[in-house]
């Protein structure tokens, strides 16, 4: 049986924003929607970097002057997850903003957010 | 060994003259002469750069590797922690970003000829466009690699929307939300990467692989390969992306595409190399790799044959012709990985041809579907000598540059006891010259309606003109003189498949 | 209708169509070049399955026959499924996602 700590439940609620995600993706046929769906997947994704560096009861990882050399790796937090996080929201806003952009050009030229009109593949 | 000791003074001149050119030509709005000139120095710049500069490493932290007694090292060949974020400029960059260059130039050329709008913004999309693939040739950490994968991606999208149509938008759309699944994976699979190993340099994280017992997590090693060959598959445009990968190209202008599918061979180089590298030695990563390649192939090779455009034949080609490419790095064997690399050259260089003879067409006010047309030769002749010298190349004939590089692939393939993909490889080959000569004929040299449409001869621009020449010429070359690129190559499939933890 | 009738009808039709020019267009050469080699491309790598084990090869080459032969006119289930509908693509990626690592796992 898993332990439900902090860290879990924190991955559990990672896995649901990006179920939500993929599944609004999949299933929403407003492309809006789909926007809305993508910014919870990759709000999913940030959630489950920021708990993979979760140590129960850390430190925050900046060694202070008399800070126990020995005792640092095993209690300050893992710091490459929020590291990546950081680069992730950037990269997030830049897709969304031109998803955003597509989107309205888009609408302009065909008159409706549907995905199933607007998208429609070309061998159908 | 030529490598210098200190961080190498052109890796950062190749990453930011395109930033700076992309700024000014957004600057210089309407001026189209000053867009010109700028681009086509900035681009001389950068072949100039590409084919002069020294190979060496360029380190974030300034530092060069720490041996185990604490000491540095500038050497590449004593084992050593890198512990930083790194750039390497070696053989196989060079050649890579020296072919890319080149195209650029022209690239940059004719597109700043035949654009009218203001196309500052344009320009700038296919400088940073040359940015992204240079980085993802250069990178030697997962950090780099993954923020120039997503930037590459996003320019993708950016180029092909500039080149207007519902048609382009709507690839584009599709293309950005894909990104948006593909680089969340990578995030993921940097993530897991960096907690098993505890380097974000590829280097370090392959040694830490190697040495430390890692019973217990291979599951995460494995779920992170699974990420990391998303990201490969949807930044090179493989099987089942490819029917997005194929939208792209074939509705950006075809000059557009030119940067584009070079973009999109270096990438696949470039992750495909660091998979082979990191993940080679588990079981069944390299079958997994080798058979997303052929299928890859197989069914880009099968939807090209049955297209009715000029333009979409050439884009399934194009990702059929990637397949090409990769069957011979995930083969992983010295002969592979040389064929796999040496196909990417001379890819990226006859698709350029074809792809600037089909924006002739276009130009010539002709269009590229293959029921409504005909009678071009007649009007055009120097371009159907062109348009077929490419074909040749494309289709592996002797002595064009694609019959070398497929036959070091078929080779490869037979020593590894897989004649069926030397089978595949040649159909390959066979069928890309049925699919290409029925748009040929049925464009350039089917009795068409020249009395609808007069019958004076279409005369090539000059700097097209010299494009096409040069072109071909390099094929011609690397045909008859393959050496001239292989000697690049060698050096780092040896250093892939016997010390893999060297870039 | 049988099977193996509507592979070659559907040829036949083709050839015909050529010769007659009856309903013929560009187009229907290359479906009859491209049906061709996808059954050809599909037969040789059902060959391939002879490096895990022979007779698993030979079943798999029977099987893989037994399948063009049901979906005759392969090129169009191949053109069908390769469309750019973002939902199709996207359940391929999940489809090749978890084959991938339920591969490699099992490859441990």
């Amino acid at each position: 049986m898993i332990e439900l700590t902090l860290q879990t439940l924190s991955f559990l609620a990672a896995a649901l924003l990006v179920i939500i995600g993929m599944a609004g993706m999949l299933y929403l046929d407003n492309l809006i929607k789909k926007l809305i769906a993508f910014t919870l997947l990759s709000d999913g994704v940030n959630l489950a970097l920021v708990s993979l560096g979760y140590v129960q009861g850390g430190i925050v990882p900046i060694l202070e002057p008399g800070a126990s050399l020995s005792d640092f790796p095993n209690e300050a937090a893992l710091i490459f997850g929020p590291g990546i996080v950081l680069t992730n929201i950037v990269i997030g806003v830049s897709t969304t903003a031109i998803l955003a952009a597509l989107i309205v050009i888009l609408y302009k030229r065909y008159g409706t957010l549907k995905a199933s009109k607007v998208l429609k593949g070309e061998h159908e | 060994m030529n490598e210098t000791i200190t961080n190498l003074w052109s890796i950062p001149l190749l990453i930011v003259i395109p930033i700076l050119t992309a700024i000014v030509v957004n600057l210089l709005y309407n001026r189209g002469r000053a867009i010109r000139a700028v681009s086509i120095a900035s681009a001389a710049v950068l072949l100039v750069i590409s084919l002069v500069s020294p190979y060496g490493f360029q380190w974030f932290t300034g530092q060069p590797g720490v041996t185990y007694d604490g000491t540095y090292t500038f050497n590449a060949n004593v084992f050593s922690w890198k512990l930083s974020l790194e750039y390497y400029y070696g053989p196989l960059q060079q050649i890579m970003i020296s072919v890319m260059s080149f195209l650029l130039l022209f690239v940059v050329a004719i597109s700043t000829k035949s654009l009218k709008k203001n196309f500052g913004p344009y320009i700038a999309l296919m400088f940073l466009t040359y940015l992204s693939a240079a980085a993802i040739m250069m990178v030697n950490d997962f950090y780099h690699l993954w923020i120039a994968v997503e930037i590459g991606s996003l320019l993708v999208a950016g180029l092909v929307a500039a080149s207007g149509g519902g048609a382009a938008q709507k690839a584009a759309l599709k293309y950005t939300f894909f990104s948006a699944l593909s680089g969340s994976g990578l995030a993921i699979a940097l993530a897991l990467i960096l907690g098993i190993t505890g380097y974000a340099n590829i280097t370090d994280a392959i040694n830490s692989v190697r040495i430390n017992d890692l019973s217990g997590m291979y599951n995460v090693l494995y779920v992170s390969f699974a990420f990391l060959m998303l990201s490969w598959i949807y930044a090179g445009g493989l099987a089942p992306i490819h029917p997005l990968k194929s939208d792209v190209y074939r509705s950006a202008y075809p000059h557009a595409t030119v940067m584009l599918q070079t973009q999109s061979k270096l990438t696949l180089v470039a992750i495909g190399l660091v998979l082979l590298r990191m993940f080679g030695t588990l079981p069944f990563a390299r079958e997994a790799m080798l058979s997303i390649s052929i299928l890859t192939m197989v069914i880009g090779i099968v939807m090209a044959l049955i297209q009715t455009d000029f333009r979409w034949i050439l884009a399934y080609l194009i990702v059929s012709h990637s397949g090409l490419v990769t069957v011979g790095i995930s083969l992983g064997t010295f002969r592979g990985i040389v064929g796999g690399l040496f196909q990417a050259v001379n890819d990226v260089i006859y698709m350029s041809l074809l792809l600037v003879c089909c924006e002739m067409v276009l130009y010539f006010g002709r269009g590229t579907s293959i029921k409504f047309s005909g009678g071009l030769a007649k009007r055009a002749p120097l371009l159907t000598v062109f348009v077929i010298l490419g074909t040749l190349a494309a289709s592996g004939v002797p002595p064009f540059n694609g019959f070398q590089s497929e036959l070091i692939l078929i080779q490869a393939a037979l020593e590894q006891g897989l004649p069926e993909v030397a089978a595949v490889i040649l159909m390959v080959s066979v069928s890309t010259f049925i699919a290409l000569f029925r748009a040929i004929y049925s464009i350039f040299l089917r009795p068409g309606d020249e009395l609808q449409q007069g019958s004076e001869r279409f005369k090539l621009p000059g700097t097209t003109l010299m494009f096409l020449v040069a072109l071909v010429a390099i094929t011609l070359v690397l045909g008859i003189y393959p050496q001239l690129a292989l000697n690049f190559l060698t050096e780092s499939a040896l250093k892939v498949v016997f010390v893999p933890w060297v870039p | 209708m049988g099977s193996i009738d509507s592979l070659y009808d559907k040829i036949k039709r083709h050839v015909v169509a050529y010769f007659t020019g009856n309903g013929y267009t560009d187009a229907s050469t290359g479906y009859s070049a491209g049906e061709l080699q996808a059954v050809v491309f599909i037969m040789v790598l059902a060959a391939m399955f002879r490096i895990f084990m022979i007779p698993l090869g030979i079943v798999v080459i029977l099987v893989a026959a037994i399948m063009v032969l049901h979906f005759a006119p392969v090129i169009r289930v191949i053109e069908r499924e390769n469309s750019s509908d973002l939902n199709r693509v996207l359940f391929w990626v999940f489809v090749y996602f978890s084959v991938i690592v339920a591969v490699t796992l099992w490859g441990r």
